[in-house]
């Protein structure tokens, strides 16, 4: 129900979530008065209607908090998929037993919808660390050890850069 | 003895403990370099958990999980070097490492001892970083007075910059963890409970009962939505395993208004991202039926949707509750719609429907009652009028998977009360229905407060704990919990499910459930505006969830009190998977019709545009044209 991409931009305003009420009416008065489509210049009905519906979002310190949060939140770029009243087609199906087959499959979509860039630069971290460890002490029973080390340290900090899978 | 013998012997004395303590030092050193691989991962852990404000137990778990890699090396050296040579293999590798004191040489020591040196020194770490907390805090350690003032602070920024990164994270706080517990967001201090780094709760926490309490704009619905969404995923999880039943969520927003829609439509796409297949947002969307519930609840469900007062109107109460029993329990059957009951509350009707010859005694409470019918027609049927037809069917609440009702609490309070009651009571029917599908149910109130005045939440509360439905309640502060402090107690006291305290100025009863801890307090001597070598350590008793740390907590940060204990949580935002969200609804392709020219009228001069300060005038007072 985000009315702009920024409702904050619109109204001129710092982008906090403690703003007061009063600097958010202050601030929409201001544009309205300069922008209203009554004026005698004709105003400007498209920043008006931006402000107007800045305003309608930030006229409450929850809306505030949640504009806040949507400009914080970097998947705020998601589908939108609301709204849909009723999702045609019967109960979902029961859980097969190969499901954690299955969740394998899913796992170049989580890198791709989760943070990729961060799972980049883990892994080449791990994969130079590896080669130095291989470059130092090839052959000794240390070496392997040394790169179990390195691939458990990227599975235990590299997944949560996952998305999560689609039934959580 | 003289005096100069005695100065030599103190002096002896000093310069002895010095000396000892010196060559504890000295010790120590000469260990920590002969070991330098276990000192450097020691030193690196000891400095991420003060950078990070990590409690110890985080670099004792880090270290269990490298025991792996000293299994992966033990299992290379017994496959290559059969026998259990490995005791010698470390001491070799260090002895060797001595004769190549060049920035190749330690690193390929450090490798070769890395599976011994990580386990070893994280586990060093966390002592030494528990040592140094403990010495602090009890104050024991620290240079000046206020070091464990500095200390304390310090690491709650530092707790909560880790734990705002870590909910940042798109896979760290999913809607629904391993094990079907619900994760709430990032830990940043335990006090009592076990430390995790994310704080998840078993699902049955919220199909108890739970209060949360919070200002507005203190992130309570972010919070609410997601212990919802979570609820819902773990029971949608849970029924398909065939290990439950499927989950109806029943959502109350008793405020209203124009953020209560924008919280429905976002509870909305979260629950069909968690696999929801309706959703229904009353009464916007969709409507109930009051009508269909059981006579005998339903008689007294009308009833008590009026306010009959108390004192002389005890006698007109009476009266009211007898011509309701009659019009609902009439032998021809329940009324089904608010035309049909109001239809009822007639002379005649009354007088037909008991007239039978066979219910004496109600016929002739019908004609005793024949002068007061038209008063309560009246009332019901005004009062019936302001509820709407949301409330008059078709639907039921098991058509659904969640219910988002929104009363206008703040607004029209005595119509919000009554709606309250009516969707409590469907509520119920739902749970006692013996014909219907058996459901999970979770009811949420949402600032019950602003209906809370004929219906306490207490009531709620010890009805649903009867049904065996979850009641989750929220409100604005603690005197919002109730009207009297015992009620308020009752409802906080009774919260088997946890109590979250996000912001709010007066949480004292609240923090007071957790109970205290005890703790020690040391108090030196002072010599000379500086601390003396003399003082004492006594227990004292600190409060578990400090008041004054939750009177601080910022927008989304919560305090959850559980069984004696707390723990501080960054609340995650709730987001559903991107790989379950639908893709956006397409646009619409019809064709645009050809809109005609407006017909201008030819217009008037415009007046001086007003100034701002007069511009709610034109406007309105509040909301923007």
């Amino acid at each position: 129900m985000t009315t702009t991409p920024n409702p904050f931009q619109a109204l001129g305003l710092p982008e906090r979530p403690d703003l007061t009420d009063e600097q958010v009416h202050a601030a929409w008065r201001n544009i309205a008065a300069a922008t209203h489509p009554d004026r005698p210049d004709g105003g400007d009905l498209a920043r008006y209607t931006a402000a107007s519906a800045a305003y309608a979002e930030l006229r409450s310190p929850w809306g505030r908090s949640e504009a806040y949060a949507d400009l914080a939140s970097p998947a705020s770029g998601e589908p939108d998929t609301s709204p849909i009243p009723v999702i045609p087609g019967g109960e979902p199906p029961p859980v097969p037993p190969w499901q954690p087959l299955l969740a394998l499959t899913q796992i170049p979509a989580r890198i791709s919808s989760g943070r990729p860039l961060r799972l980049a630069i883990r892994s080449l971290i791990a994969a130079g660390l590896a080669l130095i460890v291989l470059q130092l002490i090839p052959g000794t029973p240390a070496a392997p050890a040394d790169i179990v080390g390195l691939i458990l340290w990227f599975v235990l900090t590299g997944r949560k850069d996952l998305a999560p899978p689609p039934e959580r | 003895m003289s005096v100069w013998t005695w100065l030599k012997f103190v002096t002896f004395l000093w310069l002895l403990r010095k000396a000892f303590k010196l060559a504890r030092w000295l010790i120590l050193a000469a260990a920590a370099v002969a070991a330098w691989p276990v000192t450097a991962v020691a030193g690196a852990g000891y400095a991420a958990a003060w950078l990070r404000g990590w409690p110890p137990v985080r670099l004792y778990r880090a270290a269990a999980w490298t025991l792996i890699v000293t299994a992966a090396w033990l299992a290379a050296l017994e496959t290559s070097d059969p026998g259990f040579l490995a005791a010698r293999e470390p001491g070799r590798a260090w002895g060797v490492g001595w004769d190549q004191l060049t920035m190749a040489g330690l690193a390929r020591t450090f490798a070769l001892l890395a599976p011994v040196a990580m386990p070893a020194g994280l586990a060093l770490a966390g002592l030494i970083w528990a040592w140094r907390i403990y010495a602090v805090t009890t104050g024991l350690g620290g240079i000046t007075a206020s070091a464990p003032i500095t200390f304390d602070s310090r690491q709650w920024k530092r707790q909560v910059r880790t734990a705002k990164g870590l909910t940042g994270a798109p896979g760290a706080v999913p809607l629904l963890a391993r094990g079907g517990t619900i994760p709430v967001g990032g830990t940043i201090r335990a006090v009592g409970h076990r430390w995790h780094p994310v704080l998840a709760l078993p699902a049955a926490s919220c199909a108890r009962h739970m209060v949360i309490v919070g200002a507005t704009g203190s992130g309570k619905t972010n919070l609410m939505i997601r212990l919802w969404a979570g609820w819902f995923t773990a029971t949608t999880a849970a029924a398909r395993a065939g290990r439950g039943d499927r989950p109806l969520l029943v959502v109350l927003d008793c405020k209203g208004g124009r953020d209560a829609r924008r919280k429905a439509e976002r509870t909305r796409r979260l629950l069909y991202g968690a696999g929801a297949r309706r959703v229904a947002i009353w009464p916007d969307e969709a409507r109930l039926c009051l009508w269909d519930l059981p006579p005998d609840e339903l008689a007294v469900l009308l009833y008590q949707m009026i306010d009959s007062g108390t004192g002389a109107a005890a006698y007109y109460a009476d009266v009211l509750q007898a011509v309701i029993s009659l019009a609902v329990l009439a032998p021809c059957g329940p009324p089904l719609s608010t035309q049909a009951f109001l239809d009822r509350l007639n002379a005649r009707w009354l007088a037909d429907a008991w007239g039978d010859g066979r219910h004496l005694a109600e016929a002739e409470h019908a004609r005793a009652a024949a002068r007061h019918l038209p008063d309560i027609q009246l009332r019901y049927a005004t009062l019936l009028r302001r509820l709407g037809p949301a409330l008059d069917g078709p639907g039921t609440l098991a058509e659904a998977d969640a219910w988002y009702c929104i009363l206008e609490g703040t607004r029209e309070r005595s119509v919000a009360e009554a709606q309250a009651m009516a969707l409590t009571e469907l509520t119920a029917h739902v749970a006692t229905s013996l014909d219907g599908e058996p459901r999970a149910m979770l009811l949420a109130a949402d600032d019950y407060s602003a209906v809370s005045a004929r219906v306490p939440l207490s009531n709620l509360y010890e009805r649903g704990r009867s049904l065996g439905i979850g009641i989750q309640v929220s409100a604005q502060s603690w005197q919002g919990l109730g009207a009297t402090e015992d009620e308020r107690y009752r409802i906080a006291a009774t919260a088997d499910g946890g109590v979250f305290v996000l912001n709010t100025p007066h949480p004292e009863p609240l923090a007071a459930l957790a109970g205290k801890r005890r703790v020690l307090e040391t108090a030196h001597r002072i010599i000379g505006g500086a601390w003396g070598d003399g003082g004492t350590t006594r227990e004292q008793r600190a409060w578990t969830a400090d008041p004054d740390l939750v009177r601080r907590l910022a927008i989304g940060q919560a305090c959850y009190i559980h069984r004696g204990a707390a723990t501080f949580v960054q609340v995650a935002r709730p987001r559903p998977s991107p790989l379950s969200l639908l893709p956006p609804p397409a646009p619409p392709v019809a064709p645009v019709a050809p809109v005609p020219e407006p017909h201008t009228e030819p217009a008037a001069a415009p007046d001086p545009w007003p100034s701002p300060a007069s511009l709610d005038d034109i406007l309105g007072p509040e909301a923007p044209r």
